[in-house]
């Protein structure tokens, strides 16, 4: 031994003639040394040592000390550290041992003959490194307890434990057959999918019972010649109601090709949901033949079980089932709450699947695989706009598709708009439920009490509600969707019957009965204060909207923004009833156009708000209604109200008050209305200025048009040759105008510009031969000319261009 | 060397996906961290968890993290678990903080500044690991009525290994003083051994 005669000097010993220095710290500085030099790996006698400090008797007892310290920390050494020499016991709980099936981690596994009944038997045996530890004995023993407790066909059957006084082990059913993979081998699909549905349902057995597996795994699922699996191997088993982990420290946990997220961040909080993570593994396995993430290093491994998503089954063999492969992207949600929240949910999957139904499930991997690729694209997209390879009304409809393929909600989304027998019969009966309610309200019955049927009513909308929040709790949204826009109908048909009947705000519109609005149907009828007023009406729209915006926050379904909107629209309309609209319109309906202004900016400045405060999903709804109000507003000002139309006449005679300029005027508004929508600039405003812009040319053409035969008309009555100039005009006018959108259709892609303006140089045309050139032939023979000239023209369109340009070019140097 | 040399063996047995060389080579160092364990958790925390489920957990983690392990010298194996350990105590105490706040902040713990809390009827029973090592029992009897200093320097330098310069910085104190404090406390130590063999 050399080390230290090498090494540097001992600080203490440098020390030690220091005679001033404490004695005491010189001796610590011995011990540190000492330490020091332990744990750098040196191998250092006590006796040699203690020599290099003669002064220092202490030294040696306290460097026994430490010694003695290192010989309690350290750990006895195993007992025998090859279980396989291990020798076989003769005879366990009366069962004659025969040979070694297998061996794990905590122990062995025995082949017994049961003489009794003349059966074999698997017999499990502590391993033998363990048998001295009484916790560990204790923990094998709970183990055997948690599975005897446990009687289902596809769990492997515990016959009995094993004495106090033997060696603890306990015997169970032996099964003779292969792994789950390996007995797959030879399978159907459809046998694949039923043995793993039996195992589904019997890892849900087991939950019921409060116990989480941990460890599922191929291996430990065994596959008889009768293809009845059986799970077995409950060594990590958790009973969830305890909180007593029935696992050995110093064992590793589970295989970590079947580890879940949780497993593999030794989640404390891991619950039942892991097992289905492992199911889901099993099933890609099953079905593609491999698994589904692999990495070479075990940590590459945890991180992709945690991060990546696996290669969809489909990429691997494109003949498996895209329903199978939703089940099996369900099971291997990252999040539990992603993932089958039971296995029983995932049993009824396979079961629906082997049934031919269409499975529930619908993972959000598909989504988020999208999303990852789509937003690559969506760059790509940005940079050709940018480049103007795209225009950007096509970047807007991609974004739009795109924006709608990976939101979240889709999946389920797509499925409640899907057409199929039950989705139709549930909305069938939602709408039946609401037309009932609203018969209640609409009709009078002689039996029935004004309490009773706001009972019934009302009985009819609270457990449509309450069934729909249930639903929605429980993830079920395509059902708990139909249940609570069913009860957004419901609520103010409610609220109408109750204030009816218990004739709450019954007042009638400023006083008067004939202002109100259920008054106009209920001629027949002659009972009086019978009928919902218009304040009523108000008020159950009203105290509903609340409701909506309630639901849209609980469910985050943009659905509700859409109700909110529609019932925001109807009470809008009650709020003119309430003014008094009923009285306008005999003799003057375009007031009531009129009142519609306010109301169509008032949700046009709605729409913007929410749109600014990031909510497009909300605004989206709220924009149409602006529309259409804006729409019904300036047509029914323009078609009705004649105080406007008098002041056409008055201002500008030539116009002779004729509506037909007045909707030229409303085509100018929309014109306007929709440069300005553009300038806003955010995607809705863009759409709302495109619907704007679609009604342009239909507008000035027809007015065009109607002008014109008008002209024709008043000419062809008084021979007046302001007249004849007029419908000149409009002849010329109109092919002009026609044209003019058929080019104008150029800048911003306007297709209906394009089809519209075809269509009335069409008319324009025919107008021409009609009025203008009566049995010439000169005008459809130049129209030939001109039509193969033009395409002459287009076809050499580059050429042409060129040369006039050329020819202006030269031309201007000489000016 | 021969332990050395071993440990150096698994951790080669484990680099080849030896899964139970790991567990063998934890098991030698498990009475050194169930000590730590212990006295890293607290009297509170120890009522909670079992010090054999913080082991599971720090093995497990060893085991994912695996490679991120360098072997320099025999110690740095212990010293690794260690810090492992530490991480996995202290997300235990973050999980049993947000589950069990509310029933502390209802229910005072006995402590030493509220000796009239409650308290934990679990903090008695040691955990099971301990409940059959009656060695190790013993050893936590002395370190537990060593004063505070004394125990943390055997726990850095005993338990985890550290040499008496990391432990200085770990400490925030001079190596004179580590030196002087391990001195004492393993002075203290013997003391306490001695008396009870005595009795």
């Amino acid at each position: 031994m050399n080390d230290y005669s090498s090494g540097p000097k001992p600080d203490a010993g440098a020390n030690v003639p220091q005679a001033g220095l404490d004695r005491e710290q010189v001796l610590a500085n011995a011990v540190a040394d000492f330490h020091d030099r332990r744990a750098r790996g040196e191998t250092i006698d006590a006796e040699s040592f203690c020599r290099l400090y003669p002064g220092l008797e202490a030294l040696r007892s306290q460097i026994d000390t430490l010694d003695r310290l290192e010989g309690l920390l350290e750990e006895p050494e195993p007992a025998a550290p090859d279980p396989a020499a291990e020798p076989l016991p003769e005879k366990l709980s009366g069962h004659k041992i025969l040979s070694v099936i297998g061996s794990g981690g905590m122990g062995r596994v025995l082949l017994g003959q049961d003489e009794a009944l003349g059966r074999p038997v698997a017999v499990k045996v502590l391993h033998p490194r363990f048998m001295n530890n009484s916790v560990l004995r204790t923990r094998f023993m709970q183990e055997a307890r948690a599975m005897a407790r446990l009687r289902h066909p596809n769990i492997v059957h515990i016959y009995n434990l094993g004495q106090p006084d033997e060696i603890p082990h306990f015997v169970m059913e032996y099964v003779q057959g292969a792994s789950l993979t390996e007995a797959a081998r030879a399978l159907t699909l459809e046998q694949k999918v039923e043995l793993m549905h039996k195992v589904v349902l019997a890892v849900d057995f087991l939950h019921q019972h409060q116990v989480v597996h941990r460890d599922l795994k191929p291996g430990n699922i065994l596959v008889g010649p009768d293809l009845e699996p059986k799970i077995l191997d409950f060594g990590l088993a958790h009973q969830a109601d305890g909180g007593q982990r029935l696992t050995l420290a110093g064992e590793i946990m589970g295989t970590p090709d079947y580890f879940s997220p949780e497993q593999s961040r030794a989640d404390p909080s891991l619950d039942a949901r892991s097992d289905i993570f492992s199911l889901g593994i099993i099933l890609y396995q099953l079905l593609t033949g491999t698994l589904p993430f692999r990495a070479e290093k075990l940590s590459d491994q945890m991180r992709s079980i945690c991060e990546q998503d696996p290669v969809l089954p489909r990429r691997i063999n494109t003949s498996i089932p895209g329903e199978l492969q939703n089940v099996c992207l369900k099971a291997l949600e990252k999040n539990p709450g992603d993932r089958y929240q039971t296995a029983r949910e995932m049993a009824d999957d396979l079961a629906r699947y082997l049934a031919g139904e269409p499975v529930q499930a619908s993972p959000t991997s598909y989504s988020r695989i999208m999303a990852g690729k789509i937003e690559q694209h969506l760059r790509d997209l940005e940079g050709w706009k940018q480049d103007h390879i795209l225009s950007l009304y096509e970047y807007d409809s991609f974004r739009k598709l795109y924006d709608r393929l990976v939101d979240r909600e889709d999946a389920w989304i797509l499925e409640v708009r899907r057409l199929t027998l039950a989705q139709v019969t549930l909305y069938l009966g939602a709408w039946i439920l609401v037309v009932g309610a609203m018969l209640i309200e609409l009709f009078r019955y002689n039996h029935l009490s004004a309490t009773t049927a706001v009972l019934l009513s009302a009985a009819a909308a609270v457990p449509t509600a309450w069934i729909g929040v249930r639903c929605w709790q429980q993830g079920h949204f395509r059902i708990a969707i139909a249940y609570l826009l069913a009860f957004c109908l419901l609520l103010p048909v409610v609220m109408l019957i109750a204030m009816d009947k218990w004739h709450l705000l019954a007042g009638f519109t400023l006083g008067d009965k004939d202002l109100e609005f259920f008054n106009l149907f209920s001629v027949a009828q002659s009972n009086e204060n019978f009928r919902p007023t218009n304040t009523q009406l108000w008020w159950a729209f009203a105290l509903s909207l609340p409701a909506y915006l309630w639901l849209r926050r609980f469910t985050k379904a943009s659905v509700f923004s859409l109700a909110f909107a529609v019932m925001g629209a109807l009470l809008a309309l009650v709020t003119l009833l309430r003014m008094g609209a009923i009285n306008w319109f005999p003799d003057h309906p375009g007031w009531f156009f009129l009142h519609l202004i306010p109301v169509a900016l008032f949700f046009f400045l709605i729409a913007a708000t929410i749109e600014r405060r990031n909510h497009p999903a909300d605004s989206r709804y709220c924009y149409p209604v602006a529309v259409l109000f804006t729409f019904l507003a300036l047509t029914g000002v323009a078609g009705f109200h004649q105080p406007y139309q008098d002041w056409l006449r008055k201002n500008i005679p030539q116009t002779h008050g004729l509506i037909e300029y007045l909707f030229i005027i409303n085509a100018l508004v929309y014109l306007s209305l929709q440069s300005f929508s553009e300038h806003f600039g955010s995607p809705q405003m863009r759409s709302v200025a495109k619907v704007f812009r679609f009604v342009i040319p239909g507008h000035v053409l027809t007015s065009l048009l109607l002008l014109g035969l008008n002209a024709s008309k008043e000419f062809g009555n008084g021979k007046n040759l302001d007249w004849r100039f007029e419908a000149r005009f409009f002849e010329v006018l109109l092919p002009l105008a026609a044209l003019l959108f058929v080019f104008g259709s150029i800048p911003k892609q306007m297709k209906n510009f394009f089809a519209t303006g075809l269509l009335f140089l069409a008319i324009g045309i025919t107008r021409l031969q009609q009025e203008l050139f009566k049995n010439n032939a000169i005008w459809p023979v130049s129209l030939l000319i001109t039509g193969l000239l033009l395409m002459y023209i287009a076809v050499n369109y580059t050429p042409v261009k060129l040369a006039l340009t050329r020819r202006f070019r030269r031309s201007r140097p000489k000016e | 060397m021969d332990q050395a040399t071993s440990s150096f063996h698994l951790i080669d047995r484990i680099k080849n996906g030896d899964r139970e060389a790991l567990s063998l080579l934890f098991d030698r160092h498990r009475r050194r961290l169930a000590v730590l364990a212990h006295y890293r958790l607290g009297p509170h925390l120890r009522g909670l968890v079992e010090i054999d489920d913080i082991l599971q957990e720090t093995l497990l983690k060893a085991y994912v993290q695996f490679d991120q392990f360098t072997y320099r010298t025999p110690g740095s194996f212990l010293r690794w678990l260690a810090r492992i350990m530490e991480h996995v105590v202290a997300d235990t105490a973050r999980y049993h903080g947000r589950q069990k706040r509310q029933a502390a902040e209802m229910v005072p713990l006995k402590s030493e500044s509220t000796p009239e809390g409650v308290e934990l009827v679990d903090s008695k029973t040691p955990s099971r690991l301990l409940a059959q090592d009656e060695a190790l029992r013993s050893l936590l009897r002395e370190l537990d009525e060593l004063p505070d200093d004394y125990r943390e320097v055997i726990l850095l330098i005993k338990i985890e290994g550290l040499s008496t310069q990391e432990a200085a910085e770990r400490m925030g104190k001079s190596r004179e003083t580590i030196a002087l404090l391990l001195h004492r406390a393993i002075k203290r130590f013997r003391q306490l051994q001695d008396s009870k063999e005595g009795v």
